[in-house]
């Protein structure tokens, strides 16, 4: 017996020792690649979101790669899953910061796994790129490695208020979700709104990202709708609950107009919301309507050979957040075309900092030292959904 | 007492493997990992004393973790309190709550206490969000301070992991000499049969109580730290998924095994890490990985394995062994 | 309040509340037969959900065969599933079950985001005519009318097979007394591998009918499980009528009580009621044998 258990503490120390070695063992040295980190939540609420991402990053590497890389370096992806936990958010972060050959690491998604990535980022001076940076207590930081690819929440504030004086609306309810993009495009807009005259009403009802039935808060805001007279309803929300809010709306016999944010220029949102989203008018970006830009848009040609591409590769079309992916990739391969040989982690940063004119197909990003966000207004489009379609609307004087 | 010196014997063979072991790769990877795994060894050695010794159902440590972890976020950045006094707070505070939603929750048995501690996690996570002025809601809180004694900052993985298991290694000690007490016994009484325990003069309610609260103040404990290693802290951070993890890392280690909880906690944290990679693939992978744990190894891994090696020697030995093994 | 507010959060209320007895049919089939809580019932509502919207938009098939192709699968994938890993461990301690099909659950809606695409999907109401108004511009979807139909005319089967036919007597005698039932001749491991089947059948259904209303996302089945479970304890654990009872009460309590607190609450309702009911009424509002059993 003694034999047994003195076996059982061998295997147990061989066991730990193992692992030890498996983490210490590094690819092989030679040719290298530029890498980047990918840390994103492949599984949870965002899959959805982040396999499209992942997908457009996947695709433009594979055409860096094929057009011989960058100076012959070849770029290469390292994704891993986060599951949606903030420990394994973490451990992938400094998993990626420990490869000397990681230049930068995207994601995560979630604004407050953001908040614990952009700190290691900080700390291990790193570059770190994230899309949609709504959180405003994480913006605020000014931090100098982390970046953000896509129109922020007061862009798209801005841009519905636009759409609201284009309109002639004067008082609008907004609906609130309670996660805090949903809850800064609401205290965005109502600020901003404001300063035209335009009285917005943020309703004390929110619903949550995973709420399937919004009827109850609704009907609640019914009465509100019929006595003050509102002019429009704006469902500051994303991902399903905005079909959904649409569609109990429609049900409840609520027929005001709705607006909605850039999180509405998904074709899903068109397969939920069905006739329920007739109608519904928001800001977004460009990749939505591809062929629907102007002629003299200097990012058209992008979208639409980005757009015929994704088209061919995956059947689907080109979004926002592919758009955001090849935003990202073809950003990092500018960088680096800039940067000083061989590429340090902080030439990246400093090159990507410096980016100035990128036409991508969000848009064209100017980075500088005080801005990390890149994007104006004038990247983005207003859209409405008619015959289950996206339809550009143009309101010259707001363009 | 040969026994006893045993266990000592193991216990300096692993002190010092630990001990070293972080120095010699010097990898921040796997320090980081091991702080993890540390830290949710804490909270499910609490969770193994509630399982295995009082035998009851929990699948809402994850709540109590959470709530440790928000006090000592709220505590250290709001209030400025030490580090170390908010962590012993975190734990306090849990256990407390622990102690008012317990008494009614554990009159509940299998599968209606498992749901009734479910639906605390529901609950906390409600509050958690919607108690915006105190928790901040959904964007939780951020920039937590690095926990610090006496202006000494535990800034680094390699620190924080020798924080973290030393931590973990007082309270396995404490634990040990709880369940080796007469405390311990009367509790296995009331796993094995909560009627029988009655009779020889054991209130099965207040062990129970006892060991729920317990349980809390580690799953506290190791929610302070949790916070103040990642530096921010939301309400989805500690949703069900957590309180499922918590829970297989006790059966795989072995009901009611201390050292098995610790070893199945490094070894579970090491999977999900290492599953990442695996990309949408992860989800399905997770959840095989734990059918076929509990299909295959019910017992944990350490006596599982040694039953399955002991059915399969018992198979393929003569008779003479069979004997000499049956005794 | 006003009173057409209130009226029309119980309507609203009792769609939502069908759908959580619809689940919680599914909970108390395998139950009754085999004393055994399937916590990845939710995961069947998500796929016969996925299935059918599946087979209409990849494969070009109508309505009506795509619903039963879907609700037929899913039978056999519960069955397949008792068989491979429920079965093995049917003796083990109640925790390691519960454990086992939280692993379900996590793979099937791990498995379904790979097969299904993570997005997600919604099919398209019954008949088309979205809502109409009854009194006082208090308004009725009608779809709603198809899922409180179908809990009804479910339930009422249900109820009939485990009364009248030989099945349901013998699933009851199974979970009542194994030793028993197997000397008298029924097929034990048949009869528990049926109820996984049915219970899979009836999570399939509910997924189908609630599907035009909301949306059906790869990770949406956990949360409906866990509601539909709290509607069976709250009814009265183990019986159909009390699931029927609890699913709507749960609903309606949900819904109305967004008109009193601030709706992010809405969720801590459904599970503080439970509690309370643990508490004060344990049997449930019908009462229930096992639950006597099962609290001291």
């Amino acid at each position: 017996m003694r034999i047994f258990k003195n076996s059982i503490i061998i295997i147990i120390c061989l066991f730990f020792l193992a692992f030890g070695l498996s983490c210490k063992s590094s690819g092989p040295e030679g040719y290298t690649p530029y890498k980047i980190g990918v840390n994103l939540e492949l599984t949870g609420p965002y899959a959805n979101i982040t396999k499209t991402l992942v997908m457009a990053m996947e695709m433009e590497v594979e055409r860096i790669n094929e057009m011989g890389g960058i100076n012959g370096h070849p770029l290469e992806l390292v994704i891993e899953d986060n599951g949606f936990d903030l420990a394994k958010v973490s451990a992938n972060m400094l998993k990626f910061t420990r490869d000397k050959n990681i230049l930068a690491v995207v994601g995560p998604f979630e604004d407050n796994f953001q908040a614990t990535t952009r700190d290691i980022a900080e700390k291990e001076q790193i570059t770190n790129i994230v899309v949609c940076p709504s959180n405003p207590r994480v913006r605020d930081l000014n931090q100098k490695y982390a970046f953000n690819i896509a129109h922020s929440d007061i862009l798209v504030s801005e841009k519905l208020v636009d759409l609201c004086l284009a309109r002639g609306y004067k008082k609008i309810l907004v609906f609130p979700g309670n996660w805090p993009l949903a809850m800064s495009l609401a205290q965005n807009f109502k600020r901003l709104a404001a300063g035209k005259r335009i009285q917005a009403i943020i309703s004390e009802e929110t619903h949550k990202p995973s709420d399937i039935d919004m009827t109850p808060q609704l009907i609640k805001m019914k009465p509100v709708i019929e006595s003050e007279n509102i002019d429009a309803f704006y469902a500051s929300t994303g991902g399903p609950p905005g079909p959904i809010i649409c569609k109990n709306m429609r049900t409840l016999g609520i027929k005001t107009p709705i607006l909605g944010t850039h999180a509405f220029g998904f074709g899903f949102i068109i397969g939920i919301g069905g006739d329920a989203v007739e109608g519904v008018e928001f800001p977004t970006g460009k990749p939505v309507v591809p062929y629907q830009l102007d002629e003299n848009d200097p990012i058209r040609k992008t979208i639409i050979d980005f757009h015929e591409r994704m088209l061919v590769k995956y059947k689907q079309g080109a979004e926002q957040i592919s758009g955001h992916g090849y935003d990202i990739i073809w950003l990092i391969h500018d960088a680096i075309k800039r940067s000083k040989k061989p590429v340090t982690r902080s030439d990246f940063r400093d090159a990507f900092e410096s980016t100035k004119d990128f036409k991508g197909c969000t848009g064209i990003y100017n980075f500088s030292p005080s801005d990390h966000d890149g994007l104006t207004k004038k990247d983005m489009v207003f859209v409405r959904i008619q015959d289950r379609k996206f339809n550009r609307i143009k309101l010259p004087e707001f363009e | 007492m040969i026994k006893q010196n045993y266990i000592k014997k193991i216990e300096v063979y692993f002190i010092i493997i630990f001990l070293l072991l972080p120095l010699l790769f010097d990898d921040i990877v796997y320090n980081h990992i091991m702080v993890i795994a540390g830290i949710y060894a804490i909270a499910a050695l609490g969770l193994s004393l509630f399982l295995g010794y009082a035998g009851q159902i929990s699948i809402g440590h994850a709540a109590f973790f959470g709530i440790g972890g928000y006090s000592m976020a709220i505590l250290s950045t709001r209030f400025g309190l030490p580090s170390a006094l908010s962590l012993l707070a975190a734990g306090l505070i849990s256990g407390l709550l622990a102690f008012i939603v317990g008494k009614p929750i554990l009159k509940l048995r299998e599968y209606f206490l498992a749901l009734a501690t479910i639906g605390l996690v529901q609950i906390f996570q409600v509050f958690a969000t919607e108690l915006t002025d105190l928790t901040g809601g959904v964007s939780g809180i951020y920039g937590i301070p690095w926990f610090s004694i006496f202006g000494f900052e535990f800034d680094t993985s390699l620190k924080q992991f020798y924080l973290v298991w030393f931590i973990l290694y007082i309270l396995f000690v404490y634990s040990r000499h709880l369940i080796h007490s007469k405390y311990g016994k009367a509790s296995l009484a009331v796993a094995f049969n909560e009627d029988t325990s009655k009779t020889i003069g054991i209130d099965p309610s207040q062990v129970k109580l006892n060991f729920f609260v317990l349980s809390a103040v580690y799953a506290g404990i190791g929610g302070g730290l949790f916070v103040s290693v990642l530096t921010s802290v939301s309400p989805e951070s500690f949703g069900l998924n957590m309180s499922v993890i918590f829970v297989m890392m006790v059966i795989i280690g072995g009901m009611g095994s201390l050292f098995g909880t610790i070893t199945g906690a490094v070894l579970l944290t090491w999977i999900i890490n290492w599953l990442g990679e695996y990309q949408a693939y992860s989800l399905p992978f997770f959840g095989i990985i734990l059918i076929l744990f509990l299909v295959f190894l019910p017992e944990g891994i350490f006596r599982g394995i040694g039953l399955r090696w002991f059915d399969f020697v018992r198979t393929y030995a003569d008779e003479n062994w069979r004997k000499e093994i049956d005794k | 309040m006003p009173f057409e507010i209130f009226v029309q959060l119980a309507i609203s209320g009792l769609t939502t509340g069908a759908i959580y007895s619809l689940i919680a049919l599914g909970f108390i089939t395998i139950y009754r037969a085999s004393n055994i809580l399937n916590l990845a019932q939710g995961e069947f509502v998500m796929l016969g959900a996925l299935c059918a919207v599946f087979f209409i938009e990849k494969l070009g098939f109508s309505y009506f065969p795509a619903a039963v192709t879907s609700i037929f699968l899913v039978s056999m994938a519960g069955l397949f599933l008792q068989r491979a890993v429920i079965h093995p461990i049917r003796d083990e301690p109640v925790l390691i079950l519960i454990m086992v099909t939280i692993g379900l659950s996590i793979f099937m809606s791990g498995s379904a985001g790979i097969l299904f695409g993570p997005s997600p999907r919604s099919l398209p109401p019954f008949i088309d005519a979205p809502s109409f108004e009854i009194f006082n511009s208090v308004r009725i979807n009608t779809q709603s009318f198809f899922v409180i139909g179908a809990t009804l005319l479910l339930v009422i089967i249900l109820y009939m097979v485990s009364r009248y036919t030989f099945i349901g007597k013998a699933m009851e005698a199974v979970s009542t007394d194994r030793l028993g039932s197997d000397l008298t001749g029924i097929p034990g491991n048949f009869i528990v591998m049926l109820s996984f089947g049915i219970s899979a059948g009836i999570g399939a259904i509910a997924g189908i009918f609630i599907t035009p209303l909301f949306f059906t996302q790869y990770n949406s089945g956990a949360i409906l499980g866990l509601k539909g479970f709290s509607a069976a304890v709250i009814g009265g654990w183990g019986k159909y009528s009390g699931a029927v009872l609890g699913g709507l009460i749960l609903g309606v309590v949900e819904s109305v009580s967004v008109g009193f607190i601030p709706a992010g609450y809405k969720d801590a309702i459904a599970f503080i009621v439970l509690l309370l009911i643990l508490y004060f009424k344990p049997k449930g509002i019908l009462g229930s044998r096992a639950l006597e059993e099962s609290r001291k």
